[in-house]
Formats: structure tokens, C-alpha cells, sequence
């Protein structure tokens, strides 16, 4: 998961509080490594290979892939779970960016989920193509391991995987979480706090990941129809959601409208913190 | 480049599919209020014709993060009626002579001394920061200051915590600096002098020109605190502190007095020659106080309610010592009322140099004084507190009801004064409406 993956429970129950995070371990190693880019044993790596042809993907890789395919149709193609093979062209590391813009027309035409068949349980990608699932993978197993909470016991429990976190169960003694936004200037401090007493938190942009390129700056999710990623977008992007994936997902779509994210959120209703 | 419509409905359907259901709660997220504010109206009312306060108290506090914030407190005050002024009740009629001369009053035969020059307001401030040093400890620094026709105040306090034991423990130490100046109207007189007639009511004529206090007296406070408070179990904590205070300076009240009486009558004996007034010689108080005091309380949690029990000890060098003892129940209604009972006992013993009264012929004491907060006395105190919860803040309602006896030195009762009583009860009535609010 490339991030610090925490559970709060408040609870009397040792043996729920361990089973909790042995489960919530298991669950975010498990779905880590079976849609990771870069293990053999990885359903991701078995698409890849497949080139071109029909593949049998189980019910939970149907269900991500279906979700992919709603944010593209919901997003007008911006979000696009084939717009991985894109980082070829964009090199992220602390801050400094090195590109070659000259490759992204080429590796344009390896994008598209228009390209790809999908009729589940098969997925036809052709030759060249590539599916990533980061982009909803954190959040998918964040809901995973709150519903599984839930379904065990009525305890608050909080599941914060790299600041994507839901909380379910009864609201603590405190009468609510304790979420704080980091600022943008001082790591490690917190600029918002914001009372969580049921439901999730995504947050999308990272000021150490943008890059500025001529004087402007640019987010580091792609727009899958220019392989640019969108300018004038905020620092960071926090929204509150009944579920992880929904937060995360209107957060991501929020970063892709670039300067009409507060716009976005706003006209969606849903309550949201925009750092600029 | 906006999307067409909101997309709310497929992606929670879209979610619905991704995770086989969605969850029954809705979102429930909003940002920590940064300001807190507490404000309150007081009224404080003694009985027969005695002292009356109102004050209206406002605290505010800006949170700038979770390490640090900031406390505003400001209160304005106005007092008014009358109050003992020390001296003790006689059968014959008795003129006091008032601070600057303007304000001499008369008590009729029988009725207890009270000095109706008891106006007043005051302001005060206070302001102070609050913050975290890491993830164990958090310190704070005030510094406070309050002004009123005669009083001023200025201090700085500051306080420093430590957790241990996983926060099931917390090590407190504080300390504090005080300056008042006093300068009473007309002057500090000398301790133990005559009160004098008002000659013409000038400035600096009076009691004052006797080479009394000139423009002010000082005096200085620092405290000490220390303490612990743990955390005994899931329901209960204790906290034990033990304090320490030395004041040194003009520890004297310039308006209190003495009444000397024949010792075989009780009754009042002539003033200075000429004054036409009985003779009142003015209160002394040693010019240090040496204080120190140990607290404990014990506070409970049951599953609905709490309650909190405390024990205070004090003791000092001018042979005050004293005990309190205090009970507070929390019955929470429902989500949004509660009602707190609240009772107390307090019961102290004279100082040293307390007199009710003195009399003539015997030697001066060294000090005197016969305010009655200085003597053997015991309060009862019972009330409660009731609080509402809106979705804005809360309001709260709190009547408590005072009751002070206190005992004359012993021997005071001589002839007329047997009649009387020497020390009166004092009841009194305190009612205060407050509303508090974070946004």
C-alpha cells in the first residue's frame, strides 16, 4: 500500500481488537499484492500478459474493474483505469519532476477504456495496454475491513489506511474522531481538524508529489484524455462520503476538474476542504 | 468544463455494486469548531441590607491547532450596599466617618455597624496561551490584571504538565506572581490609629494627613502549586495537589476598624478630644502571610451520571486553618439537560488576632482586626446547576444558597454586648444565567 495502514478500535474485548488488526492486515497485504503491478503471482500481471486475448477475471476483480468503468463514465473519460502506461512520460520523485512530453502522444494511443471489452467475468485489453487499479485499490480495502468490522461489532473502530479512513461502529467516548488535515506548509501539523462521527474521509493531491512545470502547477492524477494532469488544481482535496470509496472517488474526480474543483464538490453537495 | 449533471446517485449506486451494500449510517463530518465562547451573568445578593454584586463574565478561546490555542477572559463587576465595617452594635447612636470625608453615616442604637460606602466596579482581564510540547506535556503563561476605584491588580501565572503511564497519569506544577497596589480613598491610615472626624472633605485632609499610606500601598503574592491527578480505572480519577502562598506588603483592610468598649459595660468609649466620635481605632494586619493548603478529590463515573467528592486543608502563619469539604452529582437528564446538586461545608478558625472588639485599658495588640472573614465561622453551601444543550451551545441556570455563621472572640460578650449579636449570620443568595457556544 506504500503508506501507513492504522486501525483504532475502543473496545474491552482483546481478542476483537486482535482479530481486528490481524484481518485488517491480511485484507490490505491481500489486495496488495493481488493487484500489484509488479508481483508475478498478481491477477494485474496475468491481465497483462494476456495480450489481446479474453481473460477470466474472479468476482472481485469484476466488481473494481465495474466500478473503474462507472468513474469513466462519470468523470466523461477523465478518470480511466488504463491511464497508468502514462507515468512513462512522468518521472514523481520529492517534489522535482522530470518529463518528456514528447512520448505522451504515443503512449496516448495506449489509453482509453473505450479500447478495452468488457462483458464481465472478461476483460478483453488489447496488446500494449495496461490496467491500475491505485487509484481506488486504497479505498476498496478500507471499506472492506470497516464493513468487516461492523459486521463483528457495535465498538468505534477506525480504519485509516495513508489518510483514506472510515470509521464505523458507535462514535467514541469523545462523542467523535479527531481528523487533521496536514497543512500544506508545515508537515506533520495539522491546518483543519475535522469531527468524524460516522461515515469516511478521502483525501486526493499531496503538495511533495506536484510538480511545476513554466510556473504552473499540476496535480499528479492524469487526465486520461490529454495525459497532461490537470493544472489549477488544488493542493489537496478532502471529502466526506458515506464510504471510502465515494470520499476517494469524489475527491480524484474533484482534482481532475482542476480549478473548478470547489465547484464541483460544491454542486455535488457533498462536504468537502479544499486547500489552495 | 463542468460535468453535466451530479453524478451522487450512480456513484453511490456504482458503490453499492463495488461493496454489496452501503452502509446504513450517513456521513456525519464537520469541521472542530475554533472558538469557544463563555459568558456569563452573575448576581450575588447578602441579606438584610447587606452586599449586592452583578457581574457579567466573558471567556473566549481561539483554537489555532490541536497544540495550541488562546483564552480571553473578561469581567465586569459593580458592587453596592453596605457592609460590616468591623465595629460592633451599641444602644446609643453611632457616626462613623467615611474614607474622604464626604461620606460620614450614622447607625441607630441596636443595629449592626454596616458602612453604606460600599460602591464599586472593577474590570478585569486575563489572557493566556495554552500549549502542547510534544505528545506528554502542555504548558501555559497568563498574565492577568484587574483596576477598581481603589485596587489594582496585575499577575502572571504559568503552569506546566507532564503525562505518564500512558496518560493514566499527569505530574502539574504551577506558579503565579501577583502585584496589587491599594489605595484607598484618603489615604492608608495607620494601623490601629483613632479614626479621626473629615475636616472639610479636601484631598489629603482627614485620616490621610496623619503621614498615612500617601497615594498607595503595595503588595506581593507568588504561589505555588503541585500535584498529580491518576487515573484509577475506567470510571475514576483522583487528583492531589498541595499549594503554597506567601503575600508580603499591605495585607491590611484601610476600611475596617475597631470598636473599643468599657470593659465591665460594653459600651462604647469617647474618641480623641474634641472629635465627637467614639473611639474606633483602624484594623492591622501582620505585613506577611505565609499559606499552604493540600486538595484532594475523587471523581467517579457511573454509567449514565458522575459525581465528584473533594477535601481541603489549610493552614497558615496567621493561625487561620481551615477545612472544606465538597460533593457535586451530574445527573444527566437526557442527551441535551443535566442537573448538578452541588453542597459544600467550609469551616475555618479565627486568626490569631482576631477581635471582635477591644477594649479600654487593656495593651494594643501587636495586630487586630475584627473582620468577620477572619474569624471562627462555618458556611453551608447548597445549590445546583442546570444545563441545556442546543444545537448551537448550551445554556445553564445556577442558584446556590449561602449560609455563614461565626463566632465573636471569646469574652467579647461583656454587659450591653451580651444582647447583641456580635458577629451576624450571613445569608446570601447567588443566581447566574450563562450561555456557552463554539463555532
Amino acid at each position: 500500500m506504500a503508506c501507513p495502514c492504522v486501525v483504532l478500535c475502543e473496545t474491552d474485548d482483546t481478542d476483537f481488537a486482535r482479530c481486528l488488526a490481524a484481518h485488517a492486515r491480511a485484507e490490505a497485504t491481500r489486495i496488495d499484492r493481488k493487484f500489484s503491478r509488479y508481483r508475478r503471482d498478481s491477477v494485474v500481471h496475468a491481465l497483462h500478459a494476456s495480450r489481446g486475448r479474453p481473460f477470466r477475471v474472479d468476482d472481485e476483480t469484476a466488481r473494481l474493474l465495474e466500478y473503474g468503468a462507472a468513474l469513466w463514465r462519470l468523470s466523461e473519460g477523465r478518470f480511466d483505469l488504463t491511464s497508468g502506461v502514462l507515468r512513462h512520460a512522468w518521472h514523481f520523485d520529492e517534489g522535482r519532476c522530470d518529463a518528456d512530453p514528447a512520448l505522451i502522444p504515443a503512449l496516448l494511443e495506449r489509453v482509453g477504456w473505450q479500447q478495452v471489452t468488457w462483458e464481465a467475468p472478461f476483460i478483453t485489453l488489447p496488446e500494449g495496454m495496461e490496467i491500475d487499479l491505485g487509484g481506488i485499490g486504497k479505498e476498496y480495502a478500507v471499506d472492506l475491513v470497516a464493513d468487516w468490522a461492523a459486521s463483528q461489532s457495535d465498538s468505534p473502530v477506525l480504519v485509516n489506511f495513508g489518510g483514506d479512513l472510515r470509521c464505523t461502529g458507535a462514535a467514541p467516548r469523545s462523542g467523535a474522531w479527531m481528523v487533521g488535515i496536514e497543512s500544506i506548509e508545515r508537515s506533520g501539523e495539522a491546518t483543519r481538524r475535522i469531527e468524524l462521527k460516522s461515515g469516511a474521509l478521502a483525501t486526493s493531491g499531496d503538495a511533495r508529489r506536484s510538480i511545476v512545470i513554466d510556473g504552473k502547477r499540476y496535480g499528479h492524477i492524469f487526465d486520461a484524455r490529454t495525459g497532461w494532469p490537470t493544472p489549477d488544481t488544488p493542493r489537496s482535496v478532502t471529502v466526506a462520503a458515506d464510504t471510502c470509496s465515494q470520499a476517494g472517488s469524489y475527491s480524484t474526480l474533484a482534482m481532475l476538474q482542476g480549478a473548478n474543483a470547489e465547484a464541483f464538490l460544491q454542486s455535488e453537495g457533498v462536504r468537502y476542504w479544499c486547500l489552495r | 468544463m463542468q460535468l453535466k449533471k451530479p453524478i451522487g446517485a450512480t456513484l453511490a449506486s456504482a458503490t453499492c455494486g463495488l461493496l454489496g451494500a452501503l452502509p446504513a449510517a450517513p456521513v456525519a463530518a464537520q469541521e472542530a469548531p475554533n472558538w469557544e465562547v463563555d459568558s456569563s451573568f452573575l448576581y450575588y445578593g447578602e441579606d438584610a441590607g447587606r452586599v449586592m454584586d452583578g457581574s457579567l463574565t466573558t471567556s473566549i478561546r481561539r483554537v489555532l491547532d490541536e497544540d495550541r490555542s488562546f483564552t480571553l477572559n473578561l469581567t465586569l463587576d459593580a458592587l453596592t450596599g453596605a457592609t460590616p465595617n468591623g465595629a460592633v452594635p451599641a444602644n446609643s447612636v453611632q457616626t462613623f466617618t467615611g474614607p474622604s470625608g464626604a461620606q460620614d453615616y450614622r447607625i441607630a442604637a441596636g443595629d449592626p455597624p454596616l458602612d453604606p460606602n460600599f460602591h464599586d466596579a472593577r474590570v478585569a482581564a486575563a489572557a493566556s496561551w495554552q500549549q502542547a510540547l510534544g505528545n506528554s506535556m502542555r504548558w501555559t503563561a497568563g498574565f492577568s490584571g484587574s483596576d477598581e476605584m481603589d485596587y489594582l491588580h496585575l499577575g502572571v501565572d504559568g503552569r506546566l504538565e507532564r503525562d505518564f503511564n500512558r496518560r493514566n497519569t499527569t505530574v502539574f506544577i504551577g506558579g503565579a506572581y501577583g502585584r496589587d497596589e491599594v489605595s484607598p480613598i484618603g489615604g492608608a491610615p495607620i494601623g490601629l490609629s483613632p479614626m479621626l472626624p473629615s475636616v472639610g472633605g479636601g484631598e489629603g485632609e482627614g485620616e490621610g494627613d496623619e503621614g498615612g499610606g500617601g497615594a498607595g500601598e503595595t503588595k506581593n503574592v507568588i504561589d505555588g502549586l503541585v500535584g498529580v491527578t491518576q487515573i484509577l480505572s475506567r470510571r475514576a480519577l483522583v487528583e492531589l495537589a498541595f499549594s503554597y502562598g506567601k503575600s508580603n506588603g499591605y495585607l491590611t483592610d484601610p476600611y475596617k476598624i475597631l470598636s473599643v468598649v468599657d470593659p465591665v459595660t460594653g459600651r462604647p468609649v469617647p474618641g480623641p478630644v474634641g472629635s465627637g466620635l467614639n473611639l474606633y481605632l483602624h484594623e492591622l494586619r501582620p505585613d506577611t502571610r505565609t499559606k499552604q493548603s493540600v486538595f484532594a478529590e475523587f471523581r467517579y463515573a457511573l454509567d449514565r451520571d458522575s459525581f465528584a467528592v473533594s477535601f481541603r486543608l489549610m493552614d497558615d502563619d496567621w493561625g487561620v486553618t481551615s477545612q472544606t469539604a465538597e460533593a457535586r452529582y451530574r445527573w444527566n437528564i437526557s442527551a441535551d439537560n443535566y442537573l448538578e446538586p452541588h453542597i459544600r461545608y467550609y469551616k475555618q478558625s479565627a486568626a490569631d488576632f482576631y477581635r471582635t472588639v477591644l477594649f479600654a485599658g487593656a495593651p494594643l495588640p501587636q495586630f487586630a482586626s475584627a473582620d468577620y472573614r477572619l474569624a471562627d465561622n462555618e458556611t453551608y453551601t447548597a445549590g445546583f446547576k442546570f444545563g441545556h444543550r442546543t444545537e448551537r451551545g448550551e445554556y445553564s441556570v445556577r442558584l446556590e444558597y449561602y449560609h455563614q455563621t461565626a463566632k465573636p472572640s471569646p469574652g467579647s460578650a461583656v454587659g450591653d454586648l451580651a444582647a447583641f449579636d456580635l458577629v451576624p449570620p450571613l445569608n446570601a443568595v447567588i443566581a447566574q444565567f450563562g450561555y456557552k457556544f463554539k463555532f
